[in-house]
């Protein structure tokens, strides 16, 4: 719905000058002043030829871009990328940067003016822009959208109650939503159909009302009751709307609409820990039947409403998840984006959950059908801006947003939150000194594994002394080593380098020639040295392969004879070599001398090995604290996903083209001025407005807040809503079938509380809601999509009521539920070569509190179209796809509750025919037929037949167990189950 | 060409197109051809240069310097400042000072395209591809970019290319789905990579296996009962299709009846058709080796291209190939040498494969990541994230071979010339495909939405 985009550029067509509008310049008299006449000179001129046809009074389809040149005070004021000409300051000067072409706008749209009447436009704006063109009457922002004509469209239309119409038939109705829907029915001379007979009916409320099947036992009841059906029917209506399946029912369908999930999903699917206090207070306030309108204010501002107890508080506190739970993306890096992107996001989903209203569109410009202009979306975005949304970090990167989180439990949980808080900072900071101790310890540790020449026994000539010839290469990739480093010689330029090391010896005498390297795998086998001594020459082969005897470190290659002085050498070079050739130090030990010193300590100095100790002494002490710390660490309070004012409270300024780094004019804090009936309410300064925007939304004056959810109630028990597009209450979208009636039931569940149980109450209460679905060809022909309600529409189950129902054919669903369902996970949910555990196959409680991870739903779920998560959903998509059928015919879960199920019918009784007849009773609310029973039976017995003929390997051991596990798969499978009649 | 379908229309006609049939004998070709299913095969705006894509993603992005698009000034000034600015959102670690590539280049084939070392497979293949050096994308981070280049769009949900295509040209065989992801990566958006989101859902990917699991496992959700043979199992489907036969006929006409029922005769032969294909055991010994299967670093890649082959040889429109997250070296660089060793002989082995097969000329190939990676150096031996110039390349499909279009600065970091951005890449891939991507639209909350929203040029100077 975005459109950040040149797409919808508007400050287009501007060349084509129209003749009669431009009007000769008058002539610059003496009395004129300088830059009055400048600018009747050079700039008019050019303002009427290049820019009235698009952006003046005159302007066919009204000024684009919300801007007009054709008065002083229009320019100042601007259009939508704010003021165009700011006096005296050329760069700030809107106009200036368009006419040069920067990379947002270009002015004139179909080419660049002379650069010397650019050049005019610069000296005229330093001048302070005189400007004679004083406008005659004040300059309004244009938007060309007229807020007062769009009130006229019924949506807007505030709700009034209609008297019932009189209907011919006067016997069928029940109540006057009866009335209203037979009144339509006849004016086509169409017949409702017969009601459903009681199976189907309670199948059907329970579908409703519970999301699930009813059992044996309250179908064979119902059917049983003596009373009349008014009265039967209220029975098991009331006995549904107080039990606590009720919630669980009816808060899933809010849950869609409120984009509900356990994780982010976005770019970084991190876990929403918390989210599912918030899950659990939208099924609670569905059970404790909280009027509408405070549910929605609660919300929307619940931190901020009166409450009597710190009870209270936590509730509302935890309401106000609804404007945090949504997708975020957290890692982008443009920050202005990203909170852009967050509070568009919460406008989108304010718009269709309350409004039915699509206001993503109207971030970029004025709504395209609707009377939404773009000031109406920055006016909501300084609310939201105002208020907080993201904070802190996490995954311990500051590029990674976190949420709000506050904590449960009134002052004393903040008191709580700050004495962790306290705990969190003395950690950080002790863990930061623990790296940097431990940083140190390697440092030195690092040290000693330099080998100090110094400190070697001997003389010792590291390579920096040495005579290198050709391209030796430094490094210090493999240690210990001799001194600073060493050097290599890069396999290249092999027999053509060479290392001689010279000592400065202080007598003759035999000495010991030690060669330093670390041996590697890539390293040369077969490197010459040669050494000089007093008697000659000698020729060695030195193997870098290995390692060397002393330390690891150095190669004794034998005692020679040296003089006192320089005369003796040691020389090392590449011919003949492949590998890589070291080449780091050489030792010149007097003979005997090495026998003394404990290989462990060569090279090593004593204030070294202290330090060495200090270090080791400091990292161990630092983590002795931090345990100590863990170990009497205080237990954080119980946070929960909520929102908070912004400690800056500040009005929006307009994102050109949605864009947040060109910003336009600031916008007051506001609501949509179409659906805003009174006076826009004032938003005291110091305030985010989310108080005033909740009051606003539920409020009875709100034309559109009850009428929405008033059709999503229809819209969840009769299969279609009154407006068959349950989110779009615009333009694009349809039109009431039931104009009156909507009306009617909006004004009456208001004077109720706003009460969603009665108003479930007497719509299922009514005639209309037990139609059969049954029709007939008339009925078909002349309403072919049945908005008129002659029938009733079939529907099909949902993903978590056929994931319920299948656990309730098996005997196997389990009732207790709430609380976390997520806990187990870690900081991110999802990777990206991990599911990250969330397995749910093995859980059998109720759909409802699987948890929702976006990106990666429970397979039941996605398979049947459960809403997706990442978007609000008034209504679920109903797809028909092979994926379903392979589900249902091979997933791990379905064989194996259908196993349990066969089970279940196995022991219940030792007779086929009842074993069947329990099936269809708990699958499909009704007896088998005597053809059904035989059917089945026939299934039975073939199945086992066929198994029988299987290889050993393949088939199942209880042949009989596995034919009534594969009928109750087939059950799941079929249609019938599946469908609510 | 696109009648406009609501909605509502579309998601009937996908279980109404078909119409109830017989268990045995189904006439699914007849069915297939019917041009009221929304999966039956259509013909584009234009006659097309490729008949189906093959996408081989390198998730975490490879570096365009240390691959194809060869800079020899930043050997020249290595450890030199970079001159200019670095892009936007550049992370703190990212400093200006300019590194060169570890790895030797050198120039390749007749056209003479230089190549880094990393490879040496691709590099024989050289004169059949065709080089985009001037990509650019919007997002500077992973999940913003991964989502970009898989759907056009950062932050919404919206219908990924594959499901674009599927809906635009439908599907060639009718036991398999349209879009198939081989391997698709969890993270970053995940499913939204291959996801339908406001399309009906018979055009959304399908995956085989995931990220994380081996390659040599991987296949379809569901598509095997592990407890019953088929022929048994058809058995209880001809219950299962009398109990829906008798539902159907106790409560009249429902045309969502007849589509669960034919779904379910779908989904049988699926069963058979979808293994058939994942299955490398009828390949030969020369063929397995060919792409590196059983051999350790490119056994799971070799064997993900392999199956691409298979699935492009079956007639399936859209296939990715996913190398999951492994190419997002912050530090560390020295690790594109791996990643570059388990994928360059699979993909090598599969553009010889299509060639000798024919295939590769009416099978568009596309290789890259969702960005590249800066010039400069993060820490001591690592590259940031670039989205502002990378490249990536087509073989195949109409393009012209041994064509570089398309160039970054002289140090490789920012698209000068013949930019590319990715809406421009996703309409020209659609244009390749025979699709005009502005009038491939559809209608959604009152809007005509496109893949490439209100942008996209389409680059008809790499047609061949």
């Amino acid at each position: 719905m975005r459109m950040t985009t040149a797409g919808v550029f508007t400050l287009t067509l501007a060349f084509s000058s129209i003749p009669e509008l431009v009007a000769a310049p008058p002539k610059p008299s003496q009395a004129v002043e300088p830059g009055i006449a400048f600018f009747e000179a050079k700039i008019r001129p050019v303002l009427v030829e290049q820019c009235y046809s698009c952006h003046s009074e005159q302007s066919k389809r009204g000024p684009k871009g919300g801007l007009r040149v054709d008065t002083r005070e229009a320019l100042l004021l601007g259009g939508d990328s704010g003021p165009a000409v700011v006096p005296k300051k050329v760069t700030a000067s809107w106009l200036i940067k368009a006419l040069h072409g920067d990379e947002v706008s270009e002015m004139p749209p179909n080419g660049k003016l002379p650069s010397a009447v650019i050049a005019d436009f610069e000296k005229w704006v330093a001048m302070g822009a005189p400007d004679p063109r004083i406008a005659d009457k004040p300059v309004a922002r244009a938007s060309g959208i007229d807020i007062a004509a769009g009130q006229t469209f019924w949506a807007y239309q505030p709700p009034r109650a209609h008297p019932a119409p009189v209907v011919t038939q006067a016997d069928w109705p029940r109540s006057d939503v009866d009335r209203f829907i037979l009144h339509a029915l006849e004016a086509k001379q169409l017949q409702p159909s017969p009601d459903a007979d009681r199976s189907t009916l309670i199948r059907r409320l329970t579908f409703d009302l519970h999301g699930l099947l009813p059992t044996p036992a309250e179908v064979a009841a119902f059917v049983a009751d003596s009373a009349t059906d008014d009265v039967a029917l209220a029975k098991v209506v009331d006995r549904l709307l107080a039990s606590p399946r009720f919630g669980e029912r009816w808060g899933r369908h809010w849950l869609d609409v409120a984009r509900y999930a356990d994780s982010n999903g976005k770019d970084e699917n991190l876990t929403f820990h918390e989210a599912y206090l918030y899950r659990d207070w939208v099924i609670q306030q569905f059970n404790v039947d909280t009027p509408y309108d405070r549910f929605v204010r609660e919300q929307i501002a619940g931190d901020l409403l009166p409450a009597r107890d710190d009870k209270q508080r936590d509730a509302q506190l935890t309401a106000t998840g609804f404007l945090v739970i949504g997708p975020k993306v957290l890692a982008d890096r443009d920050l202005e984006k990203r909170r852009a992107d967050v509070i568009d996001e919460q406008i989108d989903t304010i718009g269709r959950a309350f409004l039915g209203q699509t206001l993503g569109c109207v971030r970029c410009h004025d709504h395209k059908f609707d009377p939404i202009p773009q000031s109406d979306y920055y006016a909501l975005a300084g609310i939201l801006g105002s208020t907080r949304t993201l904070d802190r970090y996490k995954l311990g990167n500051p590029i990674v947003a976190g949420w709000m989180l506050r904590p449960l439990g009134g002052e004393a949980g903040e008191k709580q939150l700050a004495v962790f808080r306290e705990y969190e900072q003395q950690l950080k900071e002790l863990t930061s000194q623990i790296k940097s101790a431990k940083a140190e310890l390697t440092r030195v540790e690092t040290a000693t594994t330099m080998r100090q020449p110094g400190a070697l026994v001997g003389f010792t000539v590291d390579n920096t002394q040495a005579k290198l010839i050709g391209n030796w290469k430094p490094s210090t990739y493999s240690s210990p080593f001799v001194g600073e480093g060493y050097v290599h010689d890069d396999k290249t330029d092999k027999g053509k380098k060479s290392a001689t090391f010279t000592p400065k010896l202080p007598r003759d005498g035999e000495y010991e020639v030690l060669i330093s390297f670390t041996a590697g795998s890539g390293r040369a086998h077969n490197v010459p040295v040669t050494i000089q001594h007093v008697n000659g020459e000698k020729q060695l082969i030195l193997d870098q392969t290995r390692k060397p005897k002393i330390d690891g470190l150095f190669a004794p290659i034998g005692t020679f004879s040296f003089a006192a002085g320089t005369s003796g050498s040691a020389t090392i070079t590449t011919q003949g070599t492949t590998g890589y050739v070291i080449v780091d130090a050489v030792r010149f030990v007097p003979k005997g001398e090495l026998a003394n010193v404990p290989e462990a300590a060569m090279g090593v100095s004593e204030e070294l090995q202290k330090k060495l100790a200090q270090a080791a002494k400091r990292v161990k002490a630092l983590e002795a604290k931090q345990t100590q710390l863990k170990k009497s660490a205080p237990k954080p309070p119980q946070m929960v996903m909520a929102s908070r004012d912004e400690d800056v409270i500040a009005d929006a300024k307009i994102h050109v083209r949605g864009n947040p780094h060109q910003l336009g004019n600031t916008v007051p804090r506001g609501f949509l001025q179409v659906a805003t009936a009174d006076p826009m309410p004032t938003i005291p300064a110091g305030q985010s407005g989310r108080v005033q925007l909740a009051e606003w939304l539920g409020s009875r004056s709100n034309p559109l807040t009850a009428k929405v959810y008033v059709n999503r109630v229809w819209y969840h028990l009769f299969g279609e809503g009154l407006v068959r597009t349950v989110d779009e209450f615009t333009r694009q979208g349809e039109r009431p079938t039931h104009p009156a009636l909507l009306d009617t039931l909006a004004v009456e569940f208001m004077n109720h509380q706003w009460s969603t149980k009665q108003l479930i109450r007497k719509l299922v209460l009514s005639r209309v809601y037990r139609l059969a679905t049954r029709s007939d060809a008339t009925q078909r022909s002349a309403d072919p999509e049945n908005r008129l309600l002659s029938h009733a529409h079939r529907r099909r189950m949902e993903a978590e009521v056929i994931r319920d129902g299948i656990l309730q054919i098996a005997g196997n669903i389990n009732f207790q539920g709430g609380g976390p369902v997520v806990a187990h996970m870690p900081e991110r949910a999802i990777t990206n070569n991990s599911d990250g555990g969330v397995s749910t196959e093995k859980v059998t409680t109720r759909s409802v509190y699987l948890p929702i991870i976006r990106n990666e739903l429970a397979p039941i779920l996605e398979v049947f179209d459960f809403a997706d998560p990442t978007t609000s959903t008034g209504q679920r998509d109903e797809t028909t796809v092979p994926t379903q059928a392979l589900f249902l015919m091979n997933n791990p879960f379905i064989i194996q509750q259908a196993q349990v199920a066969a089970h279940r019918l196995l022991a219940a009784s030792s007779q086929d025919a009842e074993r069947i007849t329990l099936l269809y009773q708990l699958a499909y609310s009704r007896q088998p037929t005597s053809d059904e029973l035989t059917t089945a039976r026939g299934f039975l017995a073939e199945y086992q037949e066929r198994l029988a003929s299987v290889g050993s390997d393949k088939a199942p051991k209880n042949r009989v167990a596995a034919a009534w596990a594969a009928l109750c798969q087939a059950v799941f499978g079929s249609t019938e189950f599946r469908f609510i009649e | 060409m696109f009648p406009q379908f609501s909605r509502r229309q579309l998601l009937q006609s996908a279980s109404t197109g078909f119409g109830y049939m017989a268990f045995a004998g189904l006439a699914a070709e007849q069915a297939h051809a019917a041009t009221n299913h929304p999966l039956a095969p259509k013909t584009g705006h234009h006659p097309a240069r490729a008949k189906r894509v093959i996408f081989l993603f390198m998730h975490g992005g490879p570096s365009q310097v240390d691959t194809f698009d060869y800079k020899p000034a930043l050997a020249k000034y290595d450890g030199g400042d970079l001159p200019g600015e670095l892009a936007k959102g550049t992370s703190g670690g990212t400093g200006r000072k300019l590194m060169k590539s570890p790895w030797k280049f050198q120039q390749h084939g007749e056209c003479g395209h230089w190549m880094s070392s990393l490879f040496p497979h691709v590099a024989k293949h050289v004169d059949d591809l065709c080089f985009l050096s001037g990509l650019h994308t919007d997002g500077q981070s992973h999940g913003q970019a991964v989502l970009q280049l898989h759907t056009g769009a950062q932050l919404l949900t919206r219908p990924s290319v594959g499901s674009w295509l599927v809906y635009g040209l439908g599907s060639e065989n009718k036991n398999l789905p349209g879009f198939v992801t081989i391997c698709p990566t969890r993270g970053h958006g995940g499913v939204l990579n291959y996801g339908n989101a406001f399309l009906p859902a018979v055009y959304q990917g399908t995956s085989v296996g995931s990220a994380g699991t081996p390659a040599s496992s991987a296949t379809i959700k569901n598509i095997v009962n592990t407890d019953v043979p088929p022929d048994v199992q058809r058995k209880q489907l001809d219950f299962l299709q009398s109990l829906n036969a008798t539902h159907r006929k106790h409560i009249g006409d429902d045309h969502r009846i007849d589509g669960v029922m034919e779904s379910f005769e779908l989904a049988f032969r699926m069963q058979s058709a979808v293994p058939d294909v994942c299955d490398l055991a009828g390949e030969s010994t020369e063929t397995l080796k060919m792409y590196g299967i059983g051999e350790k670093p490119t056994d799971d890649f070799g064997r993900q291209c392999l199956m691409a082959r298979r699935f492009a040889e079956a007639g399936v429109r859209y296939i990715q190939v996913s190398h999951s997250f492994k190419w997002d070296q912050h530090g560390n660089l020295k690790q594109h040498e791996k990643n570059a060793l388990e994928v360059d002989q699979p993909i090598a082995a599969l553009l010889e494969d299509l060639k000798a097969r024919g295939l590769l000329e009416d099978t568009l190939v596309l290789w890259g990541g969702e960005f590249g990676r800066t010039p400069v150096a993060q820490g001591k031996d690592g590259r940031d994230h670039n989205p502002v110039g990378f490249t990536m390349w087509m073989a195949g499909g109409g393009v012209k071979s041994g064509l570089t279009y398309g160039e970054t600065d002289e140090f490789g970091y920012f698209a000068v010339k013949e930019k590319m951005h990715m809406h421009d890449l996703h309409a020209t891939i659609l244009w390749l495909m025979g699709i005009d991507h502005e009038r491939l639209t559809y209608r959604y909350a009152g809007r005509d939405f496109r893949l490439t929203d209100v942008f996209g040029r389409v680059a008809t100077e790499i047609f061949a």
